[in-house]
């Protein structure tokens, strides 16, 4: 899937994963189609199990369903962002891949408000998937088109909202909205980098920044209109 | 034979007119003469009212005679009148039942009571249910007329239980301001009826809406998960997993967007042609959309990119990318594809696609078109930008809308 702009999967060392899912043939499908250096140390179907799993492999990164029955969940929020929150502080190291089949903005800005290091569509390969948790797992962030489109849209980009200093949360800067365009219009990492002569690096760093952002802002558009619009 | 639409009353005389060809005064007139063999004419009347229908046409009935107030006020008057036939009776009844005239006067005070509740229960439906869809009669019509009606109930129930009549006829007197009293209660039942359907109403939608969250969650979790599984293990490109995304677009659509009428922004007609594309071609197409554009589907950049997007499914297929955003200035629009890519120069001059139906057809709107390859020089990216001062303008649409050829 080209619109998973990870990283190349030139890491030459292995990954460990764990996948949570509540469906036991898509967890052994993703299973099967993971790159080779990626090694999945642990599964889970629940928010509970979910949580001990991470806790207990403490793995590199997790794949995680946003949409995951547990009991205790609050109302509003998915299971997967629930798993961040309970097992976050217990594994620093870990970071999270939110994994979707929902276009709901709600959903996936929710996993990534909670801490997920990006998203991508249950409909990817393997390839694409492995991709990303290697783009993860070097602390790299994952956007895709809808996503970045999403980050234009709520941080009024398109109005010509842009932010004067490089700190503030609630606008982007112009450089990081040029790359979230080209984002957006499918370009890969590397491709933005040759866009607009940068490298791979700083185009890497904008979109963590964005992706912070979008993490920490308290821009009433980013849950307003991920309710109202379902842009993702 | 059908009734107006705009009426004096309820359209039963213009209509009959019309079609016997005679003038509405007599066609009235016979009505009213017909009345008096036993009440023909009025039965005739509410007959033809009952089955007659609306003439053709959209226009909502209008009626220039102020029914309600007519009926209240023929309500006040036949009231008025049994108040002084009582009066009559009061002054001499020995005299009266002597005479044997008795029940004869008794008779028409009893119609008098009973035909001033009925007209008044009258007025009160007929505002409710006919003139209520009528804003020119005013938001406090159906109130006033209620109001003027119970007031005159109220009047008539008191008379008759204070009034010497109680004394000397008990019972028929009880009858009457028993019908008085219940006719309170049929002047609001209307209103109760409306708000009770209106309540069901109410509560069958939310039964409805509830029970559609529940399928959708539970679709989500089971058959959009599968869908989702089919497309990945398929490989992304194969007829079965654009079938699978095809079937989860719609039912995705179905689930999550309700009764929300489609809009025909620019990013929504894209997004529903790229689905129509996905189905023919190999190729899945990913539409993004920033800003809310004011551009119309109907316009030329959206007739350019839709001719762009036709051709990167037909020729590079794979993935391909559309980035439509709306800014105060301008619409831009980008398809990109990742296909082998070709040079503008090799295209021979009988094809007209790109040159026509896209650049063409943005320079003849007012806006630019360009056709360049795509970053990293794989595949091919068209860009049209159109400045939004001519966004949704009337360029000479009908004459380039026919002529682009397709490819």
């Amino acid at each position: 899937m080209a619109d998973t702009t990870g990283a190349d999967t030139t890491a030459a060392t292995s990954v460990r994963v764990v996948i949570v899912d509540d469906h036991s043939i898509f967890r052994s499908g993703l299973k099967a189609d993971l790159d080779a250096s990626i090694e999945v140390v642990g599964e889970a179907h629940d928010v509970e199990s979910a949580v001990a799993a991470v806790t207990d492999a403490a793995p590199d990164v997790v794949l995680l369903d946003v949409h995951l029955p547990g009991v205790g969940v609050p109302a509003g929020t998915s299971g997967g962002a629930e798993v961040i929150r309970r097992a976050a502080a217990s594994v620093p190291g870990t970071r999270f891949l939110a994994l979707s089949v929902s276009d709901k903005a709600e959903d996936v800005v929710g996993v990534i408000r909670a801490g997920a290091r990006g998203y991508i569509t249950k409909g990817s390969s393997g390839a694409d998937v492995s991709r990303a948790v290697h783009a993860v797992a070097s602390g790299d962030a994952v956007f895709s088109p809808k996503l970045a489109g999403f980050v234009l849209d709520a941080f009024g980009a398109a109005v010509g909202e842009t932010a004067a200093a490089s700190d503030e949360l609630d606008r982007l800067s112009a450089r990081e909205q040029e790359v979230m365009r080209l984002i957006a219009r499918g370009y890969a990492y590397k491709e933005v980098a040759a866009a607009l002569f940068i490298s791979t690096k700083t185009v890497e760093s904008h979109v963590s920044a964005v992706l912070r952002k979008l993490q920490l802002s308290s821009r009433h558009e980013l849950t307003a209109w991920a309710n109202a619009r379902r842009l993702l | 034979m059908s009734r107006p639409r705009a009426c004096v009353a309820t359209g039963v005389a213009a209509g009959l007119a019309a079609h016997l060809g005679w003038p509405v005064l007599v066609v009235r007139a016979a009505f009213v003469v017909a009345s008096f063999a036993a009440g023909a004419g009025v039965l005739l009347y509410v007959w033809l009212w009952a089955l007659t229908p609306w003439e053709a046409g959209e226009a909502r009935p209008s009626r220039s005679a102020p029914v309600a107030w007519l009926l209240v006020s023929a309500a006040a008057v036949s009231l008025l009148a049994a108040a002084a036939t009582s009066s009559l009776l009061a002054l001499d009844p020995l005299a009266v039942d002597a005479v044997d005239g008795g029940s004869e006067a008794l008779g028409s005070w009893l119609f008098a009571v009973f035909a001033g509740v009925g007209l008044a229960v009258a007025s009160g439906a007929w505002a409710t249910f006919i003139d209520r869809p009528e804003p020119e009669r005013g938001p406090r019509h159906e109130l006033t007329i209620r109001l003027v009606a119970t007031v005159l109930l109220v009047v008539t129930a008191a008379a008759l239980v204070l009034g010497p009549t109680a004394a000397w006829y008990p019972a028929p007197t009880f009858a009457a301001a028993l019908a008085a009293v219940l006719g309170i209660g049929l002047v609001y039942a209307p209103t109760l009826v409306t708000a009770w359907r209106e309540l069901t109403e109410e509560r069958t939608k939310r039964i409805r809406e509830e029970q559609r969250s529940e399928i959708a969650a539970h679709l989500h979790d089971s058959v959009l998960q599968t869908l989702a599984l089919i497309q990945n293990r398929a490989g992304a490109t194969t007829e079965v997993a654009r079938i699978a995304r095809a079937q989860e677009r719609e039912l995705r659509d179905w689930l999550f967007d309700g009764e929300a009428p489609a809009d025909s922004d620019l990013g929504t007609d894209l997004r529903d042609f790229a689905a129509a594309l996905e189905i023919d071609y190999p190729v899945t197409i990913d539409v993004v959309a920033v800003g809310s554009s004011s551009e119309r589907a109907s316009g030329e950049v959206a007739a350019a990119a839709r001719e762009a997007m036709l051709n990167a499914a037909r020729h590079a297929g794979g993935e391909v990318s559309v980035y439509v955003e709306a800014t105060p200035d301008s619409v831009e629009v980008f398809v990109r594809d990742r296909g082998d890519g070709f040079d503008l120069v090799d295209v021979p001059s009988d094809r007209l696609g790109v040159r026509q139906s896209i650049i063409g057809r943005m320079r003849r709107a007012g806006g630019t078109g360009e056709v360049r390859p795509g970053a990293g020089g794989i595949g091919t990216e068209v860009r049209l930008r159109f400045p939004a001062e001519r966004v949704g303008g009337a360029g000479p649409a009908g004459i380039i809308g026919t002529e682009g050829s397709r490819g």
